[in-house]
């Protein structure tokens, strides 16, 4: 489950120097009365040195797919009225933020849906938008269910990160969104896609649309999608523990030996100001190492958690980090909030949040049963036998073992993309992988490994 | 006709808009020229990593004879993660009016500004910008930097006469870029700490010294007066488009992270930029045998509070 990495080095830069000091206080111990998933394989999944790299670094702009030179885009705010009241502290996201392209001519409508934590507006939805709408798609691009302001302003629980559920509010929000777009815009077909954990919730939406009807779902296209949610994040929780330490004291040494190495690359460099040129040469400078892109991939996808356990923390009532009798109020400090959350993992979002909140609300399910939801296999028929669904992968992504990785090319077949290169979304939008998911969308697609 | 534009600023930052759905037309993307200029600065990125490589020292300054480096900082340097916000409630609820006002009006009038040909815009950035060299000459003068004072000072001249009054950046042109600096680096040269935290109304992210050092800078402009700028009829007009200018080329938008963390991350960002821009404007090299350099943490509380 599983995340954009940041568009620039600059920006890890800045999301390497986020991550504070860890309580002194944060000895506290999960709940013992749920068991925390399992987290097979090895902690990197089945990334190689390169796969590391390109997973921090992206495509490189030489490969990047033709562009079109101009790409119309509107910013669409969107009550849902099914949303939980919203909190105080949460006073800026009432309405969902989307953002959409059209053509002047009758056209397909591609609706993206961006990977955990990430709003809808990312660099690589970006390039994505490009892409298709240089290849004549309307193009809609949407937050991840696990982004706040998609949890406070569309979500039904508040507590994200079940494919199911979110699935299904992602499937309200898209038919409000297509039911409020200008009239001129006029649709001809409509399909999904999205990448990484936003590739999940696509495929999830289309099944849950073929039984429903009410979009009329095409063709459905993952890219680098998990197969299991909670054994992935668990993998990154380890990838974690292992690159930068599971003591207390561990992410404020990692924080001090960057500041270090950033305020000494600035006095070297003879700048009068620190700005994204500085720090994207800073990041290239000091990630070098295995070890450095492992931290940096652990430490984006730590960041991206924080905002996701608030929530649901303070939704589900689940007192981990807010008192649920005394939420915090707009203009409260919330600093020792943030830094107690640095701290906590997705095993314990589980076993302390989500869990709880869903065992509450779903009679009948275990912690096991929980986890056993969170798998693609949820949709595995219709991934095997509805020849709508396809899959791009890379044979060295993270957030995949080797299981769950022939688990996608066997259910997949001839509808699955396998690149030997890219890490976890380190190609999207290089040639191949745009001439591919064009192909796909278009049902044009013929199949093979690449 | 001051209390209606008060009236109608009040309406429009107290957000009980309540409609279902609003649709913001926003600037177009040019994802072509995007990868093209991130194609081109990734191969400037290259050249110029393999050419430091090859000079790892070209861009350190020369040592006298009884001179050696100043010591890195290093990981027992850094500041703590806490910083010193004495007037947090004060900054926070600043905070939330900047949001307030960024979104209902000065970005719009942004993406409005966007709208109009680059070359306009760039003229209008340049002629701005050209206007700041002034206090930089001085800055730099009194930082005692004086090679980027001459810098400053030799692309004001040529910027004013061959760049047509600074429409047009001719001395970035002959490898002469701009070198930014303020009061408030001034201020850190000679010794003094950033202080607390500031969130200024409409400028957004500050420090008390930076707050002064803006204040200065102001009056120095203001003192000056070049062409009547800053005192004669037009001052408010172009104080206005310089506003919208620069907002228009800062690439934020407040609570895009949708997180209610946001101003504890702006703030902690924030003041590191700032401590590690005043760490480049410690001397590089000290007198052989002499203590190192005073690296109080100047983000934090200070003892006793």
């Amino acid at each position: 489950m599983i995340s954009r990495m940041p568009p620039r080095l600059a920006r890890w830069g800045l999301a390497a120097m986020l991550l504070s000091a860890i309580p002194a206080q944060a000895g506290e111990t999960a709940s013992q009365a749920i068991s925390p998933p399992p987290a097979p394989g090895p902690p990197a999944g089945l990334a190689d040195s390169a796969g590391l790299r390109a997973t921090v670094f992206g495509t490189p702009p030489q490969d990047i797919a033709p562009m079109p030179s101009r790409v119309p885009l509107t910013e669409i705010d969107i009550a849902c009225p099914w949303k939980r009241t919203v909190p105080a502290v949460f006073w800026f996201d009432r309405k969902l933020r989307v953002w959409f392209s059209a053509q002047d001519k009758p056209a397909p409508l591609a609706i993206v849906i961006s990977g955990t934590g990430n709003d809808g507006n990312t660099a690589k939805l970006s390039i994505l938008r490009g892409a298709l709408y240089g290849a004549g798609y309307h193009v809609l691009t949407m937050p991840s269910p696990t982004f706040p302001g998609f949890i406070v302003a569309a979500s039904s629980t508040g507590v994200a990160g079940d494919l199911m559920q979110d699935g299904r509010d992602l499937y309200a929000a898209m038919q409000r969104i297509v039911a409020h777009l200008p009239r001129k815009v006029r649709i001809t077909d409509i399909d999904v896609l999205g990448y990484s954990l936003g590739g999940a919730n696509a495929a999830v939406v289309k099944s849950i649309d073929a039984a429903e009807g009410k979009l009329k779902i095409h063709r459905a296209v993952m890219i680098n999608p998990p197969v299991s949610l909670f054994a992935s994040v668990g993998r990154l929780d380890k990838l974690f523990a292992v690159s930068i330490g599971s003591d207390d004291h561990a992410v404020e040494r990692l924080y001090r030996r960057l500041y270090a190495q950033l305020a000494n690359l600035y006095r070297a460099s003879d700048r009068t100001q620190v700005n994204g040129d500085f720090l994207l040469g800073a990041a290239a400078a000091s990630l070098k190492t295995d070890a450095e892109f492992s931290a940096a991939i652990a430490l984006s996808f730590r960041s991206d958690l924080i905002n996701m356990f608030f929530a649901g923390d303070l939704y589900a009532g689940t007192g981990v980090v807010v008192d649920p009798k005394n939420p915090p109020k707009v203009g409260d400090s919330l600093e020792e909030v943030e830094r107690t959350l640095r701290s906590k993992s997705f095993s314990e979002y589980f076993t302390r949040v989500f869990a709880p909140y869903y065992l509450q609300h779903r009679p009948n399910s275990t912690a096991a049963s929980l986890i056993a939801d969170n798998r693609l296999d949820i949709i595995g028929d219709a991934l095997r036998h509805d020849t709508d669904y396809y899959a791009q992968t890379n044979s060295n992504d993270l957030i995949l073992d080797r299981r769950e990785f022939a688990w996608l090319k066997n259910t997949l077949g001839s509808r699955i993309a396998v690149y030997d290169h890219g890490g976890h979304l380190g190609n999207i939008g290089e040639r191949q992988q745009v001439a591919d998911m064009l192909d796909m969308l278009g049902g044009r697609w013929t199949g093979g490994a690449k | 006709m001051k209390l209606l534009s008060l009236g109608m600023i009040c309406v429009l930052l107290g957000g009980c808009a309540s409609q279902e759905v609003s649709i913001r037309s926003e600037p177009a993307e040019n994802p072509a020229a995007q990868n093209a200029a991130a194609a081109a600065s990734a191969a400037a990125f290259a050249a110029a990593a393999q050419t430091s490589a090859a000079s790892p020292t070209s861009t350190a300054s020369a040592a006298a004879p009884d001179e050696e480096p100043a010591p890195p900082v290093t990981a027992a340097d850094a500041p703590s993660m806490h910083t010193y916000d004495p007037w947090e409630r004060l900054n926070r609820f600043t905070y939330r009016f900047n949001a307030r006002f960024d979104e209902r009006i000065f970005l719009p009038a942004a993406n409005l500004y966007r709208r109009v040909p680059s070359a306009l815009r760039s003229g209008v950035h340049n002629f701005f910008g050209n206007l700041s060299e002034v206090d930089r000459v001085i800055n730099y003068t009194l930082q005692g930097r004086f090679k980027f004072g001459v810098r400053s000072f030799g692309r004001l001249v040529i910027n004013s006469t061959l760049g047509i009054a600074g429409l047009i950046d001719v001395a970035k042109k002959l490898k002469l870029p701009g070198a930014p600096t303020s009061l408030s680096a001034t201020l850190a040269t000679w010794g003094m700490h950033p202080g607390p935290y500031l969130v200024v109304p409409l400028l957004g992210p500050s420090t008390l010294r930076e707050g002064l050092g803006f204040l200065g800078d102001y009056g120095t402009s203001y003192a000056i007066n070049v062409a009547d700028l800053y005192r004669g009829d037009v001052s408010w007009g172009l104080g206005t488009v310089n506003a919208v200018d620069k907002r228009a080329n800062v690439d934020f938008r407040y609570y895009a992270s949708g997180s209610p963390f946001e101003y504890e991350d702006v703030r902690f960002l924030y003041m590191r930029k700032t401590l590690i821009e005043d760490e480049g404007l410690k001397p590089k090299h000290r007198k052989r045998g002499e203590k190192s350099p005073d690296r109080r943490n100047e983000a934090e509380e200070p003892a006793g509070k």
